[in-house]
């Protein structure tokens, strides 16, 4: 049993071998991209929502709603980030109970992309809010002798995000196949139902962190220390 | 558990180009059509607050006018009851003057007709009462109205020679007038009565239709006459003064 896609070479393409991680994940893309077209392809002003937009109006509100509680401020471009995020590994652990389809987001070298998609863009978005000097001046706070901490600390939370995301997926696949040959037809349901679940959650708490991770670099740290002493 | 990193660029890559779709066809399509509902809505509450204001100060013109209008309507009236009470009370007056001429015409009408009816009343009785006294002298006395009266001529002038001398002096003539013509013994008769009570005074003997039956003596401005007027007059004062009296007397038997 293969714990992970990427040794899964679907074909190759010039020398480059296509595993069924790429396969999948852009399988996940057309099926986002795909109904995201379809939904919105005859969306006018002058046009009454029907359900599926207001479908995706909920989607999308929810989303900036979560994103409006965690980060201050205009957040049109975290939602393009952390909502992708969240509906990238959302549909890809939801796909995951389609049988055959192996979840993209089951492989070290998804999550560890996305863990560093994170980490690019945590100070991308601090220096766009901050500016460069405000941004670094973040990594010797509250003295210098942090720095070597902050810095850990940065890649360890990036490490976090994607052996977090990666054991729960995999986990949940593994031992579903695991139950398959033990019991075939209670357990793997019951365990699927499970990893639905636990897949959902999964995507809702790496958006979220990620959301966190980029609202603490962009926040505005003389805003912050007056709401902690108004708080205080 | 390994890292595949080709797969690491490829996925961190694919990531990258979903992002910039969904932006494309889900975030920018949805978010432009909330923020465009938005607007609108916007728009339209600020159109349905402008046209608030606008009813708003248009009730409060109304009001105001409404207010004028209903001064206007308390001063109209007012000045119509005024008017009203002054045609009114102009009416009344006229109606009150055109009573009281059309009273005093309708009084004077029935003053001329009692008068033309005393009138009447009056002829009809010296008629009778010359009918009776004529019809009486010559029954009882064999005498005629006007023998008894040229003899009742010369008392009366009697009465009054002193008078009638003095009027002789100046006028120097007597005239008789009486409603028929005296028949000539009389004139003889009566010229001797006066030739012997008022000497040196001419006599003339005239005739008078419309005279009341009797005999008038003028001597210039003096006269002096016995016609059946004369005692009519005194029976209408006798029968007045009775009127008067039986009047007076149930008056005070009613307010008893």
């Amino acid at each position: 049993m293969d714990l992970t896609p990427d040794s899964i070479i679907v074909f190759t393409v010039g020398g480059v071998r296509v595993n069924a991680t790429i396969v999948y994940t852009w399988l996940v893309m057309a099926v986002l991209t795909g109904g995201a077209w379809l939904m919105t392809r005859n969306l006018r002003p002058d046009v009454p929502p029907n359900r599926w937009r207001t479908l995706l109006e909920v989607i999308v509100q929810a989303i900036e709603g979560q994103i409006a509680e965690i980060a201050e401020g205009p957040a049109r471009h975290v939602l393009y980030f952390s909502g992708t995020l969240f509906l990238f590994i959302l549909t890809s652990n939801v796909l995951s109970v389609v049988p055959g389809f192996r979840a993209p987001t089951g492989s070290l070298s998804t999550t560890a992309g996305l863990a560093l998609a994170v980490l690019v863009a945590v100070p991308i978005f601090g220096i766009g809010s901050r500016g460069l000097t405000g941004y670094l001046r973040t990594y010797v706070q509250p003295s210098w002798i942090m720095l070597p901490f902050n810095i850990i600390g940065e890649i360890s939370r990036g490490l976090s995000l994607a052996i977090r995301l990666y054991g729960n997926i995999m986990s949940g696949a593994v031992i579903a196949a695991i139950l398959l040959g033990v019991a075939p037809l209670f357990f793997p349901v019951l365990m699927s139902m499970l990893s639905l679940l636990t897949g959902v959650i999964q995507a809702y708490i790496f958006a979220v962190l990620a959301t966190v991770y980029i609202a603490s670099a962009t926040a505005d740290p003389t805003r912050t220390a007056t709401k902690g002493e108004k708080s205080s | 558990m390994s890292i595949d990193w080709v797969t690491v660029a490829a996925q961190i890559g694919n990531f990258l180009i979903l992002v910039w779709l969904l932006k494309r066809f889900l975030y920018r399509p949805i978010l432009d059509g909330i923020d465009a509902r938005e607007a609108e809505i916007t728009a339209r509450m600020g159109e349905a607050q402008r046209i608030g204001d606008a009813a708003e100060a248009e009730k409060a013109a109304f009001a105001k006018r409404l207010a004028v209008l209903e001064s206007e309507r308390s001063d109209v009236l007012d000045t119509g009851r005024a008017e009203a009470q002054d045609l009114r009370e102009k009416m009344i007056r006229e109606t009150r003057a055109q009573l009281a001429a059309e009273r005093e015409v309708f009084a004077r009408d029935r003053k001329a007709q009692a008068e033309r009816y005393a009138t009447a009343l009056e002829k009809s009785g010296a008629e009778a009462l010359l009918a009776l006294t004529r019809r009486a002298l010559m029954e009882l006395a064999d005498e005629t109205f006007e023998e008894r009266l040229v003899i009742h001529a010369g008392r009366q002038i009697d009465a009054s020679r002193q008078e009638l001398l003095e009027a002789a002096s100046v006028a120097k003539e007597i005239v008789v007038t009486t409603r028929d013509s005296l028949s000539d013994a009389l004139r003889s008769t009566l010229t001797d009565q006066i030739a012997e009570r008022l000497p040196g005074v001419a006599l003339r003997f005239a005739s008078d239709p419309a005279q009341s039956p009797g005999l008038v003596l003028r001597i210039g401005g003096v006269r002096v006459g016995w016609t059946v007027d004369t005692y009519v007059e005194e029976l209408a004062a006798m029968v007045e003064d009775q009127i008067t009296e039986k009047s007076h007397k149930k008056a005070v038997n009613d307010v008893r």
